[in-house]
């Protein structure tokens, strides 16, 4: 899904027509479509429920409250993409905050993020902070190795101490564990 | 009396205070901290009280909340960064005083300012949240079905960039708390084959997900941003002229802040601007406004402060939370075994006078913390981002694992800190989507035994007089705006027929 705020029906800024003249949102036509998209594959779960005895169910079955849910959000969703034209401030509002794509440095971030998460049942919960506490910065651009290197030593070993020893937090050892 | 009493002795406990402390400490400088905020601060010190007993637990939660909401005018007044949403407008006025060299008042005006919106609005507090939660004793099913729609109708009509986003938003938490084992019938809904996912989502990860995650993603695709410091601050209290000045403006921000604090919504911001907006109208120097007005730090501070103390009345008296933070608060209540609603009230009102005990100490503690502490206070912002925000991921995986010792958690929490964030991205607000949640269960339970009793009939809701008025209000906070634009449209063609006919 493109985050390009500037991306319209008919193209980009200053290739088509302008966004605000524009019916439709081309990015929160794309967003509602993902969002029925959603709907509907979460309405098709609701269907594989089991049954149960209405006898059970005093006519409330497990789904109908569910699919109210999801009715709602479908129904809502189809206003998204002519929400620019009823808003004060129009789609300057809507897209503020998402002009352009996401940076890939944000979906580096992400990925860095999903990678530590993962690499704790391998590493452990120590190393893994270890790790994140020297990547993440790395990444964000920081090279002041004065301040870096004590971090990276120092923080997790405080985080450690104090959540294991003194508020007894169970981390998982990982390598840790296998070497000592 | 024997109650309050009881819950005196809770807090005056050394320790109990200690923790209060704590928790004052910790909420002006995370409220200090620019992308550090309340709701996100409660979140990650949420699972660490899991141990500990509840009341002191809940009191701690409480004095951040109360704290935080001061500190971010901190660094407002002394280098144009709030360092929490309902700062913002502290900043129009306080960072022009504090560049002029006036600093200690403007920090000095805005301790005195909050100190005072709290403590009126822990007075309402008192007074109203028994007599609220006397009121919800009356409340059936049907009642407490529209009282939960009003309460999400109204963060939808006040919060973020779109009334129809937030409502998606939170029928997205809705939504997302039916998963699990249906109570009435025992069948699985939407768990996907995770055994994790039968007793439901655990909100812990979801809310630090959310409001850490979700923000450490939006830092990082902002650039370092260089701010200008203040040098040299003298703490100096404001005089007793400039109390006198503004003695008005506090008084009616208090009101403000309190009023639209019980409002379910998202209290502190909204309340500040308004605050600022009225204090702008009834000055008599509306040009000095921008330019360092005094009344322009009295106005939205004393309004944010209020507002705190008022989002927890409906919290505490109905379970229905007043903004963000209390939402968060409220499923701490949850997590501690309380019943949030009127039955707390009833069967442990000491609880709840300890909870107004210990805002009321937050309160003086944040006017000595924030005034002695102010030059510290915004150093703080001198910690390189690049260090703050992994620290934050740290607390943020220990904080979702340590709830359950399962990884699983801090999986659901990374999904819901990208999901939040692309959420944010597209104008869907966190704060509905956790109200949601929250609510989801008093939601479906009151809906379907709604539907039970009156036989699957909706239109016999309109039978009960309570479900009318929250459905009427309802309509009205969703279609506030459009009523105005309707009294306007018409005012003026009534104005336009009297010219033509010459009156």
């Amino acid at each position: 899904m493109s985050n390009d705020g500037s991306e319209t029906t008919s193209g980009r800024e200053g290739q088509g027509p302008s966004p605000s003249s524009s019916l439709i949102h081309g990015v929160d036509l794309k967003l509602t479509l993902t969002i029925l998209g959603v709907c509907a594959a979460l309405y098709y779960v609701t269907t594989t429920f089991d049954e149960v005895s209405t006898l059970l169910t005093q006519n409330i079955p497990p789904e109908w409250f569910p699919r109210l849910l999801i009715w709602f959000i479908a129904i809502l969703s189809l206003i998204l993409p002519f929400e620019h034209r009823f808003l004060e401030r129009g789609k300057k509002g809507l897209d503020e905050g998402r002009e352009s794509r996401i940076p890939i440095g944000a979906i580096v971030t992400a990925g860095l993020l999903i990678l530590v998460v993962a690499s704790i049942v391998v590493l452990g919960t120590f190393l893994s902070m270890v790790l994140v506490c020297a990547a993440l910065p790395l990444l964000w651009g920081e090279r002041r190795w004065k301040i870096l290197i004590p971090y990276v030593i120092l923080f997790p070993t405080l985080v450690a101490l104090l959540f294991t020893k003194v508020l007894r937090v169970y981390f998982e050892p990982g390598l840790i564990g296998v070497v000592f | 009396m024997e109650a309050f009493l009881q819950g005196l002795s809770l807090i005056l406990d050394p320790f109990n205070i200690m923790l209060i402390f704590f928790g004052v400490l910790v909420g002006v400088t995370i409220g200090a901290l620019p992308g550090l905020s309340s709701p996100m601060a409660v979140a990650l010190l949420l699972p660490f009280t899991v141990g500990m007993e509840p009341i002191p637990a809940i009191a701690m939660l409480a004095s951040l909340y109360c704290a935080g909401t001061f500190g971010g005018s901190i660094t407002a007044i002394l280098i144009n960064a709030p360092g929490a949403p309902p700062a913002v407008a502290t900043a129009f006025d306080g960072y022009p005083m504090a560049k002029r060299g006036e600093a200690g008042r403007a920090l000095g005006l805005a301790a005195i300012s909050s100190v005072t919106g709290g403590i009126f609005s822990l007075i309402v507090f008192l007074i109203a949240t028994p007599m609220l939660a006397k009121l919800a004793t009356e409340f059936r099913p049907p009642d407490y079905f529209a009282l939960a729609v009003f309460a999400l109708s109204m963060l939808a009509s006040i919060s973020g960039k779109s009334s129809i986003r937030n409502l998606i938003s939170g029928a997205a938490g809705v939504l997302v708390g039916t998963i699990g084992i249906h109570l009435t019938t025992a069948v699985e809904r939407f768990t996907f084959g995770f055994s994790e996912l039968t007793d439901g989502i655990h909100f812990v990860p979801v809310l630090i997900g959310l409001f850490a995650m979700g923000e450490l993603l939006t830092q990082s695709t902002m650039a370092n941003v260089a701010l200008e410091r203040i040098s040299s601050i003298v703490i100096k209290l404001p005089s007793m002229e400039d109390l006198r000045k503004v003695r008005a403006t506090i008084l009616r921000s208090c009101g403000i802040g309190t009023f639209i604090g019980i409002l379910p919504a998202e209290g502190s911001t909204v309340a500040a601007i308004m605050g600022y907006n009225e204090a702008k109208r009834f000055s008599k120097n509306k040009e000095e406004f921008g330019k360092g007005a005094i009344e322009g730090i009295a106005g939205p501070e004393a309004a944010n402060n209020a507002a705190a103390g008022g989002a927890m009345v409906p919290t505490l008296a109905l379970g229905i939370p007043g903004s963000g933070t209390t939402a968060i608060i409220l499923a701490a209540l949850i997590m501690h075994g309380f019943r949030p609603g009127p039955y707390l009230m009833n069967e442990t009102p000491h609880f709840i006078y300890a909870i107004f005990i210990a805002m009321l100490l937050a309160n003086f503690m944040f006017l000595g913390v924030g005034l002695a502490g102010a030059k510290i206070f915004s150093r703080i912002t001198m910690i390189p981002r690049t260090l703050l925000w992994p620290s934050v991921f740290v607390f943020s995986v220990i904080g979702a694992y340590s709830g359950s010792s399962s990884l699983f958690d801090v999986g659901v929490m990374l999904t819901a800190g990208i999901l939040g964030f692309v959420m944010l991205r597209h104008g869907f607000g966190p704060a509905p989507f956790v109200m949601g949640l929250i609510l989801g269960k008093l939601v479906e339970e009151s809906l379907s035994q709604s539907m039970i009793i009156f036989d699957n009939n909706w239109l016999r809701f309109f039978e009960r007089p309570f479900a009318i008025l929250f459905f009427a209000l309802t309509i009205l906070g969703l279609f506030w705006s459009q009523f105005v634009r309707a009294g306007g449209w018409l005012a003026g063609r009534v104005r336009g027929a009297q010219m033509e006919r010459g009156d």
